[in-house]
C-alpha cells in the first residue's frame, strides 16, 4: 500500500505547511524576551483610598451669581513657538519638567470602544455620538478647578445684570484658531445659533430649554435662530439673555464648546471630522482620523489658551472592552477609565501594589443608582408600598459585598455627598434606611400582609453590564426576601427601556436606572424629578421649591437650603429608592505624571475630576517610560 | 439550465422583496429611534426635529415606498452611524476588509478541515481519527471570542510574536503588501469553528462512501486506493458536504463582530450588531439585503453544483 501511505504523508505535509504558514513567525525560533516589569514609579504615590463617605467635601459654592472671578492670566504667548519644539521644549516654547521624557515621547494613548457609535468630536454637534478624545479643539468659556469651582477658561471674566437675566462674558484677547485667525464673540454667536436650529435637531436640546431666551420657540420652529438670547456686543464681549434668572448659568457654560463660524459656513458643522477641514482653537489639533482604527491629534502650536499641553501627541486606539485591561498591562495604553475595568480586573488592581497606587477613584459625574416606580398607578401609588420597598433594601450589605466599596457607597438620598446642597447632617439617612421589620409593617398597612396578594413585579434594567446586573439582582433579592414579594429582574435593550420610561403616561412600572449630573448645580440633578422630567412622580411642594430655587438670585445660602428642603420632601415621599452613589476612577500608568490628578484636592482626593479640563495642560510622560515601554524603545 | 437559472434569479428577487417588507416593518415596530434620551426627556419639538431630519415623521408605508424607490436606483441612504459616508460607500469600504478575512478563513477552514476529515475517515478508529474528532468537538464548542482572547494572551502578550490587534499596520508586514502578521490570529480564531464543522462533515460523508457498494466493487476490480479515494469516494461524499457546508461561506465572508472587535479590524462585522442597537435603519436594511442576496446566491450555486457532481441531478427540466 505504498500509494496509500504516500498520499497520507503528502496530506500531512500540506496540512503542516498550512499550519506553519498560518503561525508565521512562530516557525523561526526567536526566544521571546521576557517583558520588562513595569517600572516602579520613582515616588510611588500613596494608595488612594476611596474617601470615607462621611468626610464629605464642603459643597462648592455653587456659581455665585454676580461674582466675577478674577482672570487667571493666560501664560504670555511666546513668539514663534513652532520652531522651538525639540528635546525638552514644547511647541509652545515651554521647558518640560526635569523628570519628563523627551518631547517626542510625550505621547498619550487611550483606548476607544470599537463598537461605539461615533460621528463627531464636538458636543455641539451630537452629544451622544462623539469620537474618543472629544472637545479638545476648543476652550469653553469656563471650566472647573480641582474643587469644582467655576474658573475662567476662554472668558476672562463675566457679570450678570441686576435683574439676573443678562450674562456678559468678556473673552480673553489673543485667542486664535489653528490657522492663525482670532477667536471672536461672533464664533460663539454662530455656535449658539446653530444649537437650537430645527434642521440641526440637537440631541441635547433639553439642556437650554426654559433657560435661554427664545430657545424653546426656535426649537419648535416658531422663531428664527437670530432671535436667540445671545449676541456679540463687540468682538470680545458676548451677551446671553435668559428666560428667567438662572444663577447656574456660568456652571452650564462648562459645555460652551466653540465651533468656528468660518468653517461652519464653508464646510458645515461636521468640519472637524476631516483633517483637511478641521480647525482648532483648543490645545490639540486633528492629525489623523481612521474611525474604527485610530485617531491622532498633535499639540496645536497656535493655541493661546491657559492649558498649553506638555503632551505632544494624543492617540485613541480602537479596541474591544474585553482586551483593554490586557493592553494596559502590556503598556499599549496609558490610561483606563472605570467603565473599561471588569470586576475581575478590579481584583487584580486591588492586589497589585503598583496598579493600586495608580488607580485614582473620583466622583465622576456624581452618579446615583436608584429604583424608579410608576407612582401614579397601583401598587406604587401607595406611599406605604414605596416606603416598604425602600426600607427593604439592605444597601450597606449590597455595597459591601456585591458592588464593593471601591466602586460605590450606599446612598440615602439622590445628591452624592460633596455635591452642592447634598445632605451633610445625616437627617435624610433614616428616611429610607434598611429596616425589614418596619418594611413589613408598612406593607401590611398597605393591605399586603407578608406580601400576600401583591402583584408579581418585573424589575427592568437598562442594558446593564454583568457587574451591575449582579447589584440589581441583589437589590431585588433583598426586597423579595424581606417582603415576600416575587420580583423578576429583566435586562432590557437600552432604547426599549428609555422609550418606556419617557412615555407619558409611563410604560415602566418598576425599574432600576442611574443618573449623573450635567452641570454642578442642584437645579440639574433635582430638575429631572420635576413632573416634566422622565419620572412618574409628582409632588407640588417639591416642584415649587425646585423651580423657585433654580431661578433665585441674591441669596446663595437660602437657595441651597431650598434645594435641601426639596430633596428631603422627595426622599420622604419616596420618589425614588436610592441604592448607591458610584465611585468612578482612572487607572494610569506609573509614568504618567501631573499634579492635577496626583496631588490631592482640598478634601484629600487625588483624581482627575469631572470638568478638570485644564489637566490637559498639566499631564506628561516621565522618563520611567523608557523602562516600561518596550515597543517604544525598538 | 439557463431557464432554470433565470427562474431562480427571479425568485431571489421576490425573496429580497419579502425580506425588505419584513425587516422594514419589524425595525419600525421596535421602540426607540436614532436619538438618545438616556439623560432627559427631549422636549416634544426637539424630538420632532430629529424625526423630521431623518424622514421618520412620515407614515411608515410612505417611508417604505420612498426607501424602496431609492434602493431600486441603488441609493441606500446615509448611515446614521456615519453621516459623512453613504451606506454604499461604508459597506464597500468595510466589507473589503471583512472579505479578505473571510476568504482567508474559508481557505484555511476548508483546506485543513477537508484534509483532517479525509484522514480521519480513511483511518477511522485510529488515534488520528480520535484526535480529529476531539479537535472538531473543541472547535464547535469553544466560542471564537474565547479562542481569540486566548490567542492574544499567548501569542501577543506572552510570546510577543504577533500583534494583539490592528489591520495592515505599517510595522506588521511580513512581506510588504502581500502578507501581514495582523492577519494570522484573527483568521486562526475565526477559522476554528468552520474548520471543525468541515472536518466533521467530511469524515461523516466519507465514512458513508467508504462503506458503499461501489467502493467495494472498485476495490474488487483492483483499483488503487488513491484512485478509489479521488474518483469515487470524494466525488460521492461531496454532495452531502456541499449541502451542509456551502452555507457557511456567506456567514464567513460577512464577518463576525467578536473577531473584528477583539482584533481591532475595521470591518463590516460590527455593523450587523451596532446598527440594531443604534436603530440605524438605512444600514439595517442594506445589511439585510446583502445577507439575503448572499444566501440566495449560495443556494443557487449549491444546486448547480449538485448537477455538476451528480449526473443523476437534472436542473430545470423534466426527465425525458
Amino acid at each position: 500500500m505504498s500509494g496509500n501511505r504516500k498520499w497520507i504523508v503528502l496530506s500531512v505535509i500540506v496540512m503542516l505547511s498550512m499550519v506553519i504558514s498560518a503561525c508565521g513567525p512562530a516557525a523561526t525560533p526567536a526566544p521571546p524576551t521576557a517583558a520588562p516589569k513595569a517600572a516602579e514609579p520613582t515616588k510611588a504615590p500613596e494608595p488612594t483610598k476611596a474617601p470615607e463617605p462621611t468626610k464629605a467635601p464642603a459643597p462648592t459654592a455653587a456659581p455665585a451669581p454676580t461674582a466675577a472671578p478674577a482672570a487667571t492670566k493666560a501664560p504670555a504667548a511666546t513668539a514663534a513657538p513652532a520652531a522651538a519644539a525639540s528635546g525638552d521644549t514644547t511647541v509652545f516654547g515651554a521647558k518640560l519638567p526635569a523628570d519628563a521624557a523627551p518631547y517626542d515621547q510625550q505621547v498619550w494613548t487611550v483606548a476607544c470602544d470599537i463598537k461605539a457609535n461615533q460621528i463627531t468630536f464636538d458636543f455641539e454637534v451630537q452629544v451622544y455620538q462623539r469620537f474618543c478624545l472629544p472637545d479638545l479643539f476648543q476652550d469653553q468659556l469656563v471650566t472647573l478647578d480641582k474643587d469644582f469651582n467655576v474658573i475662567p477658561n476662554s472668558a476672562e471674566k463675566w457679570e450678570v445684570s441686576p435683574d439676573g437675566l443678562t450674562w456678559t462674558f468678556h473673552l480673553k484677547k489673543g485667542l486664535q484658531w489653528s490657522d492663525g485667525t482670532p477667536v471672536t464673540a461672533n464664533d460663539y454667536v454662530a455656535t449658539y445659533q446653530y444649537l437650537p436650529d430645527p434642521k440641526h435637531a440637537w440631541d441635547f436640546a433639553w439642556f437650554y430649554a426654559g433657560v435661554l431666551k427664545n430657545w424653546d420657540e426656535i426649537v419648535a420652529g416658531e422663531k428664527p435662530v437670530t432671535e436667540l438670547g445671545v449676541k456679540a456686543v463687540d468682538d470680545y464681549t458676548l451677551q446671553f439673555t435668559t428666560k428667567v434668572p438662572w444663577p447656574a448659568f456660568p456652571a452650564m457654560m462648562e459645555f460652551s464648546f466653540l465651533l468656528s463660524k468660518k468653517q461652519m459656513e464653508k464646510y458645515g458643522p461636521m468640519y472637524n471630522s476631516k483633517v483637511e477641514t478641521s480647525l482648532s482653537s483648543g490645545p490639540f489639533k486633528l492629525s489623523k482620523i481612521e474611525p474604527g482604527k485610530r485617531i491622532e491629534m498633535v499639540a496645536n502650536e497656535n493655541y493661546k489658551g491657559m492649558r498649553q499641553p506638555k503632551l505632544q501627541k494624543l492617540i485613541a486606539q480602537y479596541m474591544d472592552t474585553s482586551t483593554t485591561f490586557a493592553a494596559f498591562q502590556n503598556k499599549e495604553i496609558d490610561q483606563l477609565g472605570y467603565e473599561w475595568i471588569s470586576p475581575a480586573d478590579m481584583d487584580i488592581i486591588q492586589k497589585d501594589p503598583v496598579l493600586k497606587a495608580n488607580y485614582f477613584p473620583h466622583f465622576g459625574d456624581f452618579r446615583t443608582d436608584y429604583l424608579v416606580m410608576d407612582t401614579f398607578n397601583k401598587p406604587f401609588n401607595d406611599i406605604n408600598v414605596r416606603k416598604a420597598f425602600a426600607k427593604a433594601v439592605d444597601r450597606d450589605a449590597i455595597v459591601k459585598n456585591v458592588l464593593t466599596p471601591i466602586k460605590g457607597m450606599p446612598a440615602n438620598a439622590f445628591l452624592m455627598p460633596g455635591f452642592p446642597a447634598s445632605d451633610k447632617t445625616g437627617k435624610l439617612k433614616d428616611l429610607q434606611s434598611y429596616d425589614c421589620k418596619a418594611a413589613k409593617d408598612l406593607l401590611a398597612k398597605a393591605g399586603y400582609p407578608d406580601g400576600k396578594g401583591f402583584p408579581k413585579q418585573e424589575m427592568w434594567l437598562r442594558n446593564e453590564a454583568a457587574a451591575w446586573q449582579a447589584v440589581f439582582q441583589a437589590v431585588a433579592a433583598s426586597i423579595s426576601s424581606c417582603l415576600g414579594i416575587q420580583i423578576e429582574v429583566s435586562n432590557k435593550d437600552y432604547k426599549v427601556y428609555m422609550d418606556a420610561l419617557n412615555a407619558k403616561p409611563t410604560k415602566l412600572t418598576f425599574g432600576a436606572i442611574s443618573y449623573g449630573m450635567d452641570y454642578l448645580d442642584p437645579s440639574n440633578m433635582l430638575g429631572i424629578w420635576l413632573s416634566s422630567g422622565r419620572h412618574s412622580w409628582k409632588n407640588d411642594q417639591f416642584e415649587k421649591l425646585v423651580k423657585d430655587a433654580s431661578s433665585m438670585t441674591g441669596d446663595p445660602a437660602k437657595r441651597n437650603q431650598m434645594f435641601m428642603d426639596a430633596e428631603k420632601i422627595w426622599v420622604d415621599d419616596v420618589g425614588g429608592i436610592f441604592i448607591d452613589h458610584r465611585w468612578l476612577g482612572d487607572l494610569f500608568q506609573p509614568y504618567i505624571k501631573g499634579d492635577c490628578f496626583r496631588k490631592p484636592d482640598s478634601i484629600g482626593i487625588s483624581a482627575w475630576h469631572w470638568g478638570n479640563d485644564w489637566c490637559w495642560g498639566d499631564v506628561y510622560v516621565s522618563k520611567d517610560v523608557a523602562n516600561a515601554k518596550t515597543y517604544r524603545n525598538k | 439550465m439557463a431557464r432554470y437559472l433565470l427562474g431562480r434569479i427571479i425568485s431571489l428577487l421576490f425573496v429580497l422583496f419579502a425580506v425588505s417588507v419584513i425587516t422594514f416593518s419589524l425595525m419600525h415596530a421596535v421602540p426607540g429611534g436614532p436619538f438618545d434620551e438616556g439623560k432627559q426627556r427631549l422636549p416634544d419639538a426637539a424630538k420632532a426635529n430629529i424625526l423630521r431630519k431623518y424622514g421618520l415623521d412620515q407614515p411608515v408605508w410612505k417611508q417604505y415606498l420612498k426607501y424602496m424607490w431609492a434602493a431600486v436606483h441603488l441609493d441606500f441612504g446615509i448611515p446614521y452611524q456615519m453621516p459623512t459616508e453613504t451606506v454604499t460607500s461604508l459597506i464597500r469600504k468595510t466589507w473589503f476588509i471583512t472579505f479578505q478575512v473571510g476568504i482567508m478563513t474559508v481557505v484555511l477552514a476548508f483546506g485543513v478541515g477537508l484534509i483532517l476529515g479525509t484522514i480521519a475517515a480513511y483511518r477511522r478508529g485510529s488515534w488520528i481519527d480520535t484526535a480529529v474528532t476531539f479537535m472538531s468537538m473543541l472547535g464547535t464548542t469553544l466560542p471564537n471570542f474565547v479562542v481569540a482572547l486566548w490567542l492574544i494572551l499567548v501569542f501577543a502578550y506572552g510570546l510577543k510574536l504577533l500583534p494583539s490587534g490592528g489591520w495592515n499596520e505599517p510595522n506588521d508586514w511580513l512581506i510588504p503588501g502581500v502578507f501581514s502578521k495582523d492577519w494570522i490570529l484573527p483568521v486562526l480564531a475565526y477559522a476554528l469553528l468552520p474548520m471543525a464543522l468541515v472536518a466533521r462533515y467530511t469524515r461523516a460523508s466519507m465514512v458513508d462512501a467508504f462503506n458503499s457498494d461501489y467502493v467495494r466493487t472498485a476495490r474488487a476490480k483492483g483499483l488503487r486506493d488513491r484512485t478509489i479515494l479521488t474518483r469515487h469516494v470524494l466525488k460521492n461524499a461531496a454532495i452531502p458536504m456541499v449541502t451542509a457546508l456551502g452555507p457557511i461561506i456567506p456567514d464567513l465572508i460577512t464577518g463576525s463582530i467578536f473577531i473584528e472587535a477583539v482584533f481591532r479590524i475595521p470591518g463590516l462585522g460590527k455593523y450587523f450588531v451596532t446598527s440594531t442597537f443604534n436603530r440605524d435603519y438605512p444600514m439595517i436594511m442594506a445589511l439585510m439585503f446583502l445577507i439575503a442576496f448572499l444566501w440566495g446566491v449560495t443556494y443557487i450555486v449549491t444546486d448547480v453544483l449538485y448537477a455538476v457532481l451528480d449526473p443523476r441531478v437534472r436542473l430545470g427540466g423534466t426527465m425525458q
